[in-house]
């Protein structure tokens, strides 16, 4: 009968493995190699969403997947006011609230025009610089999340970004061990800002 | 279709290793290295190294600069040094052992698969230190024109008892 098989197999079963699965799979085979790390399935750089933002100051990912390693990509970020740096908190409710304490960071910019300077902090409201906080300059930038979703680990945090005229590389953590479940990209003077995240998740990190 | 990872090796580490081995580079693409929640028994730099038919390069001939970053007020570190054993302080930096605080980061490989070439890295990585970060960002080459088939990450000392360890081929 074919209850009796696994993967076409009958008695001893094949070892499945990352670029070795052998036998015959029906979807349920497939969805437990798959959650199991087992399945070969490339791609793995997995687009969870894209948003724009046109108005307002704030920007909400509250599906996060289940990832180890989560990357972001903002692209043409444009604020019209000084001191808007778009930045990053997390939450552990699903998005209903979002932790606005308990982030350090340490960065390092530097501009064309030759002035480079450490920026740092031991306890500050968010994770503070996605961007750099330039008005009407547009600018890139990426983010990587590290243990966002291990509940006995904090969640860390490297990135860079560039606009016309200065580039920025640092680290940060929110040093509170929990599960987090959601992500905000805002301004925290609430300055309205526009532009595109997107939001992956690194498949088998 | 551009633009893809491809997962190659991947390596869980559940109970105290001393090193982290990842082969499979076997073509002239760019690789990348992902790593989260190390976790080791003491203070400690994390190490990394090439490695040829699956065993580390202890030799001589790696070159690296780095930009140490730490946010309790002191002055940002430079890292740099020649002919040495190991690109060092990847992933980890004075990593503590205390709950919560691990080891993470990203590095891509460039010219590994390459026999003609020297190998090049560069990498960026934070870790949690006493009641602050230490984030590190930076490059190195190993400067022999040979074909490395992977990576290998080791502590400065003593073993590591947890972390998640990928090596991707981006395609």
């Amino acid at each position: 009968m074919a209850d009796d098989l696994k993967y076409g197999y009958k008695g001893a079963e094949p070892t499945q493995s990352f670029g070795n699965n052998t036998g015959v799979f029906d979807p349920n085979d497939i969805n437990n190699l798959i959650a199991d790390n087992k399945w070969t399935s490339f791609g793995q750089l997995e687009l969870i969403e894209t948003q724009t933002i046109s108005s307002g100051s704030t920007l909400d990912f509250t599906d996060l997947g289940s990832y180890n390693v989560l990357f972001a990509t903002g692209n043409n970020i444009e604020t019209a006011s000084s001191n808007t740096p778009v930045s990053i908190r997390v939450s552990n409710d699903g998005g209903s609230t979002f932790k606005a304490n308990n982030y350090r960071y340490a960065l390092q910019s530097g501009t064309t025009s030759g002035s480079f300077n450490e920026a740092r902090s031991t306890s500050t409201t968010s994770m503070p610089y996605f961007t750099s906080d330039s008005p009407n300059k547009n600018r890139g930038a990426y983010c990587y999340m590290y243990n966002l979703q291990d509940s006995a680990r904090y969640s860390f945090f490297t990135h860079q970004s560039i606009e016309e005229a200065n580039m920025m590389f640092g680290s940060a953590v929110y040093a509170v061990a929990e599960t987090i479940n959601a992500i905000r990209f805002l301004t925290t003077n609430s300055n309205a800002w526009t532009g595109t995240i997107s939001l992956y998740g690194i498949r088998y990190s | 279709m551009a633009g893809q990872l491809i997962q190659v090796a991947t390596e869980t580490v559940t109970s105290a290793v001393a090193s982290v081995t990842l082969t499979g580079i076997d073509s002239d693409d760019v690789y990348m290295l992902a790593v989260s929640g190390i976790v080791s028994s003491a203070s400690i730099n994390g190490d990394l190294r090439v490695t040829t038919s699956g065993t580390a390069d202890t030799s001589a001939n790696y070159d690296y600069a780095m930009k140490g970053l730490r946010n309790d007020g002191g002055a940002f570190t430079n890292f740099s040094n020649t002919n040495q054993t190991t690109f060092t302080t990847a992933f980890a930096w004075s990593l503590f052992t205390t709950a919560g605080m691990t080891g993470n980061g990203i590095a891509y490989l460039y010219n590994f698969n390459n026999a003609s070439e020297y190998s090049f890295i560069s990498h960026e990585g934070v870790n949690s230190w006493q009641n602050g970060i230490l984030g590190m960002q930076g490059g190195g080459v190993h400067t022999v024109a040979q074909a490395c088939d992977g990576i290998q990450f080791s502590p400065s000392s003593g073993t590591i008892s947890s972390g998640t360890f990928t090596l991707y081929k981006v395609v």
